[in-house]
């Protein structure tokens, strides 16, 4: 009997490991049209709400708790969302820690376009495709749109799009996206190749289009300072069952493969945007003066300290301990005084030894390690340096000894000079009163 | 160079007969000090400034020894009785032990 509760919270736990997600649809044929991504994520242990995306009853959260840990908007074309969903509430609810991903597709709504822009991203036109007349697909339909793209344009980060070799040529049929090229916490996860640009196909071109060649960003990610995580695609096709088992075979006899690769890359990147991956967290900090085991209540200046970090990274709904090589410790006083790479010991903990420098104040143990992908690490720790004790100073110093003489010399000056100037006081009154 | 000759001996001979014998030791006291100060100054110019707070007390001992000689002998010269109405030379010499005294428990503490 126990047995059987002990599986049941397990099987619970398991399921609700990912907590639930919202999953706004245009209509439920997306449901089936996108059936296998969606698979993927209930295996992985997500709750899915299916919910049309102007459905009246459309609640994010309720006496101020969320009900749900992550959106997903597969509704390119709303207008409007239903109930009291609308740009402000999501925007609110990554603020506050939501991961949203969100497809739109050449007919972007404008609340959508509201939203990415309140993420740095920018939506093109209403109507606009990416084109490439080089890199699309056999089976394209003349405009040139199915795109062929190769996993050379994922972005240079594993955690986030998984490894970029041995990927297959991703499918690719929407709009294009402009990112913000000042927005450090805006990423491309994937561009369009060099020869692409996003216009409306059936419009003769008069204008500059507003992207072009790489600058036209088909996936867009961004981690926010509080580490949710936006992914805004201008597919929606992309996460699509048609181009997740598609044959892909570039026109004009270039390279082919049996299956796309956008299950793989759609996978790893809903994997990211839920924070399955490079999730990482403080475990422990320790610091302490060599030889001795209890942080100190201060330190001495010129002490040789040890200090120690323990990094964890979620992998697979537990926390393991992280490896990487590029973690710096930084020893601050406004200005760091001591940057320091710190060293993995054979026990996963990260240690760094150094000396204090030799001047005192309030200082700060500071760990930032901020990495594409990763969630920001950021850790700080003060302690206190104290100048040298009056009874720390070195004594008894060779080189100082001529002048410990000096001051002695005038001490004995001062002693024998007053017994000579007594004495000849004396002398004078004699001579005065003879 | 004759002129300056006759004008350091008649200095010589003045100082010799006309000042008083105490003024003449504290003179002397005066110079020692002044041999041993610019010795420890010389010193540090040629081993560095290492122990600097030893140097700084031995040297400043040196400088605030001086002074305080000086103090005490414009305190006691006769001549200067009228500038010092109601001070005795004993009172004087007190109060140079009194601040030898404390610059001593100074220099003592800071010299490491």
């Amino acid at each position: 009997m126990k047995l059987i509760i002990l599986s049941l919270f397990s099987i619970f736990a398991t399921t609700f490991a990912q907590g639930p997600t919202l999953v706004l649809l245009d209509n439920q044929v997306i449901k089936e049209t996108h059936s296998i991504f969606f698979k993927s994520l209930q295996d992985r242990g997500y709750t899915l709400t299916f919910k049309i995306a102007d459905d009246a009853s459309l609640v994010l959260s309720r006496y101020g708790e969320y009900l749900y840990k992550n959106l997903i908007i597969f509704a390119p074309t709303v207008e409007e969302f239903g109930g009291n969903l609308n740009v402000e509430i999501i925007t609110q609810f990554v603020d506050e820690g939501g991961n949203v991903l969100v497809a739109g597709s050449s007919v972007t709504g404008d609340v959508l376009r509201e939203l990415a822009s309140e993420c740095g991203f920018e939506v093109d036109d209403e109507g606009a495709f990416v084109i490439d007349h080089l890199n699309y697909d056999i089976t394209d339909e003349g405009q040139h749109t199915k795109l062929v793209v190769s996993s050379e344009n994922l972005i240079d980060a594993p955690v986030i799009v998984g490894p970029k070799k041995g990927i297959a040529p991703m499918l690719y049929q929407g709009t294009g996206i402009l990112t913000d090229v000042e927005n450090p916490l805006v990423l491309p996860l994937l561009t369009a190749d060099s020869t692409a640009y996003s216009f409306n196909p059936d419009q003769p071109i008069k204008e500059y289009p507003h992207a072009v060649g790489r600058d036209t960003v088909l996936i867009a990610g961004l981690q926010a300072r509080n580490n949710a995580r936006v992914v805004f695609s201008g597919s929606l096709a992309f996460f699509s069952d048609e181009f997740f088992t598609a044959a892909t075979q570039k026109a004009q006899g270039g390279e082919s493969s049996m299956k796309s690769g956008n299950e793989d890359v759609a996978i790893t990147i809903s994997q990211w945007v839920f924070k399955e991956h490079g999730q990482l967290r403080v475990r422990s900090v320790k610091h302490h003066k060599e030889g001795e085991k209890e942080a100190p209540k201060d330190y001495t200046i010129m002490d040789d300290v040890v200090y120690t970090i323990e990094i964890d990274i979620l992998e697979k709904g537990q926390w393991k301990p992280f490896t990487a090589k590029d973690i710096q410790l930084e020893f601050v006083r406004i200005d760091p005084f001591v940057r320091t790479t710190l060293k993995r010991n054979p026990s996963g903990q990260y240690e760094a030894k150094f000396k204090i420098p030799d001047v005192y104040g309030v200082y700060q143990f500071k760990v930032d390690y901020d990495r594409v992908g990763y969630t920001r690490l950021f850790s700080t720790t003060q302690v206190s340096v104290r100048p040298l004790q009056h009874t720390q100073y070195e004594r008894f110093i060779t080189s100082a000894y001529p002048y410990y003489t000096g001051a002695f010399s005038m001490m004995l000056g001062v002693f024998v000079f007053s017994f000579v100037f007594l004495h000849l006081k004396d002398d004078d009154k004699k001579s005065k009163s003879e | 160079m004759a002129q300056i000759t006759t004008v350091l001996s008649k200095f010589y001979n003045e100082y010799k007969t006309r000042t008083p014998k105490r003024l003449k030791a504290i003179d002397a006291y005066l110079f020692y000090i002044l041999l041993t100060g610019i010795t420890q100054f010389i010193y540090c110019l040629l081993v560095g400034t290492f122990p600097f707070n030893s140097f700084l007390s031995g040297f400043i001992s040196s400088v605030s020894c001086f002074v305080l000689a000086v103090c005490l002998r414009l305190q006691v010269n006769p001549e200067n009785k009228t500038q010092f109405n109601g001070i005795s030379p004993e009172r004087g010499f007190a109060d140079f032990i009194f601040a030898h005294i404390v610059l001593h428990l100074v220099v003592m503490n800071f010299i490491g």
